[in-house]
């Protein structure tokens, strides 16, 4: 059984048709990359599998370890173990970053029947994930994002996902806003992620980030739909050729 | 009672009628107080919704309903106080139940020298000299028409003072309790504190009912404070949701002086706390926050007034409050700059989460600046929950409800952290979780 299968997916946004068809199927240990021009769904196949209010499902379906995802409002996805890492983390003043953290990580662990953290017990499990992070402990103590410089916020990201621990990841833009060392540590710390049950789901605009973080299949999104898929090649030939084919082709 | 001319007057009879038979009936200047209290409220009448200051905040229920003045202070215990660390906290212990001042349950054993804390009833009958500078001279009554019905029945409360350069080494600690019987009870407390030059204390109030029927809790503080003064001020309001709860408070301040306030209100069918600040010297800095949570129908009405009178002071207001089911809030600041004022710095912000769709919030931030050299700045916010901050938390596994709750006690505990005793910003985020457990269920996601 897959981990991820989106089987003929349509979503609208204010009515507004944005998926028109899509269709993926992600097995465990495999690393996807959706790549696509501006507008053509990337960020909105990440909020409708993360069941993000406002993105309407009109047709098909998802299944994510067998069961139906969009049956399942955002926060039980994430327990289920959906992760989205944002193109723009929010900050949120007035909630510590470990709190929040912590929060989130019970929440979790007790979905699966586990007991939860203390707070003892907690600093000790995050201080070992934020080490190949290069997160300090003031970074914990100040609220979550909150003034974190573009590379922070991104390392922020991966260390909520190290901490969750998810079977699908979704990292979303990942990429955007970080300068080359900072783009190094982000994709050192997904890699380190890599596990034959984990499901990685990469989309980017730009084909840089698949040097650092590589795929094993390459998936062109245009105007909805999935119109093109092949190994990590494909997206050395996007970089050389641009979008402008698979806009024509799918229009 | 209507006097012709479309007021009304519930509460003066009783008033006139108490007054000859009173503690410091007799004294000239007091006799001369009580009686230009009943005048004011006597011309002004009850406050209607014409009156620019209580246009938001609607008090028929005292009108149609007669609250009687109580008599005397009923012989309960000190209650279970709602706040665990300041009760624990070591303070002078000030208990005031029904206006009267219950010396059994006050603890003041050790207060230093050229210190005084004293029932007022007390003090107007042993040393009404002691009194006669301070009380009833900085209410301005035609200003404050409930603070003159106050001084119409002016008898009792609490009378502090604290010498020159006296630091007092732990707060006085106010606790105020309306004891309401089966018929509609009033009470009209009275507070004063003073403080010398360069004196320094905290004062903690508590005001709470006890099991009864409706009441009606009309109280007036009047603050001085001399050049150099320091003064905390921290209020919690949690009374019953029976209760009708009127603060007036009105704080003169010298040169230097800083008055640091802090309100919070969660109780009362309806709350107000009205706070008039008045700069009186160079150097004064006067910091007015509050927090305030509100549910079902009731009213919360914070009001304040801050008068720039001298030069180089510095004003601070922020509120923020929660609001839920068809409550309403009410913020009405008023910053006035007189011309003297020069190089005023006055800002002040109001800022509300609405819960519900019938939730309402009525804020109304005011400059008023006759001097040409003067950074003040005002805002008002009003919303929802952040639709940005709330799928954040969701989309880490956090259930919707404790989503909605981190996020409005983040939203507080800014304010909160602001308080500078570590007990009263403890206690405080604690009364907020309770009130968000309470209050924010898993029947109302509406987001």
């Amino acid at each position: 059984m897959a981990l991820l299968e989106i089987k003929n997916l349509h979503a609208t946004v204010d009515d507004k048709p944005i998926l028109n068809g899509l269709d993926l199927t992600i097995g465990g240990g495999e690393v996807h990359a959706i790549m696509g021009p501006n507008g053509s769904g990337k960020s909105t196949l990440s909020y409708v599998l993360s069941g993000r209010d406002g993105y309407e499902v009109t047709g098909g379906e998802v299944l994510f370890d067998g069961k139906n995802l969009l049956e399942m409002e955002a926060d039980e996805r994430a327990r289920e173990g959906v992760f989205l890492a944002f193109q723009y983390p929010v900050e949120i003043p007035g909630v510590t970053s470990i709190t929040f953290l912590r929060t989130a990580v019970n929440a979790v662990r007790q979905h699966h029947g586990e007991s939860p953290f203390d707070a003892m017990d907690f600093v000790k499990y995050i201080r070992e994930k934020a080490a190949g992070l290069n997160v300090s402990d003031d970074m914990l103590k100040r609220a979550v994002n909150t003034g974190f410089s573009g590379g922070e916020k991104k390392r922020m990201e991966i260390l909520q996902m190290a901490a969750l621990d998810p079977k699908l990841a979704i990292l979303d833009e990942t990429d955007s806003g970080l300068d080359i060392d900072a783009l190094k540590v982000v994709a050192e710390g997904v890699n380190a992620m890599r596990s034959d049950e984990r499901g990685l789901l990469v989309i980017t605009h730009y084909q840089r980030l698949l040097d650092y973080i590589v795929p094993d299949h390459v998936h062109v999104l245009a105007k909805g739909r999935i119109v093109k898929s092949g190994g990590k090649e494909l997206a050395h030939e996007l970089e050389e050729s641009g979008y402008a084919e698979f806009l024509e082709d799918a229009a | 009672m209507p006097d012709g001319s479309g007021h009304m007057q519930p509460y003066l009879d009783q008033a006139l009628e108490g007054a000859s038979n009173l503690v410091g009936s007799g004294v000239d200047w007091i006799d001369a107080l009580r009686r230009a209290g009943a005048d004011a409220y006597g011309t002004h009448g009850l406050p209607k919704r014409r009156d620019e200051y209580w246009r938001y905040t609607n008090l028929n229920a005292l009108a149609d309903e007669e609250f009687r003045l109580a008599n005397g202070a009923p012989a309960i215990g000190l209650p279970s106080l709602p706040h665990k660390l300041v009760a624990e906290l070591a303070t002078y212990r000030v208990v005031v139940v029904n206006g009267r001042l219950r010396p059994d349950l006050c603890a003041l054993d050790g207060l230093p020298d050229d210190v005084l804390v004293s029932g007022l009833e007390d003090l107007m009958a042993a040393a009404p000299a002691r009194l006669e500078p301070y009380l009833g001279k900085i209410i301005r009554l035609d200003e404050m028409p409930m603070a003159a019905l106050n001084t119409a029945f002016l008898r009792d409360g609490m009378a502090m003072f604290v010498g020159d350069r006296v630091v007092l080494d732990k707060p006085v600690h106010l606790i105020s309790i309306t004891a309401p019987g089966d018929r509609p009870l009033m009470v009209q407390p009275r507070h004063l504190v003073v403080l010398g030059k360069n004196a320094s204390a905290t004062l903690i109030e508590t005001h709470i009912t006890a099991e009864g029927g409706s009441s009606f809790n009309n109280i007036v503080a009047e603050l001085h404070m001399d050049d150099g003064a320091k003064l905390n001020h921290f209020v919690f309001q949690e009374e019953a949701e029976t209760s009708v709860h009127l603060s007036g408070t009105a704080v003169a301040m010298g040169a230097d002086t800083t008055y640091d306030s802090f309100v919070l209100q969660s109780g009362g069918a309806i709350g107000r706390s009205e706070i008039h600040a008045y700069l009186n010297g160079t150097g004064g800095d006067c910091r007015l926050d509050g927090v305030y949570l509100a549910s079902d129908k009731q009213v919360v009405d914070n009001t304040t007034f801050v008068e720039h009178a001298a030069p180089g002071c510095r004003s601070r207001q922020v509120y923020k409050g929660v609001l839920d089911g068809q409550s309403r809030g009410v913020f009405q600041g008023k910053v006035h700059v007189l011309r003297d004022a020069q190089q005023t710095d006055g800002h002040q912000l109001s800022r509300a989460l609405l819960l519900s769709p019938r939730a309402e919030i009525d804020a109304r931030p005011e400059l008023e600046i006759y001097a040409d050299d003067v950074k003040c700045s005002h805002g008002a916010t009003a919303g929802e929950l952040d639709d940005d901050s709330l799928f954040y938390l969701l989309s880490r596994g956090i259930p919707r409800e404790d989503a909605r709750r981190m996020l409005i006690e983040a939203f507080l505990s800014e304010a909160i952290a602001e308080i500078p005793l570590e007990q009263v910003a403890e206690d405080f985020t604690t009364h907020v979780r309770q009130w968000l457990a309470n209050n924010v269920g898993s029947a109302r996601g509406q987001d």
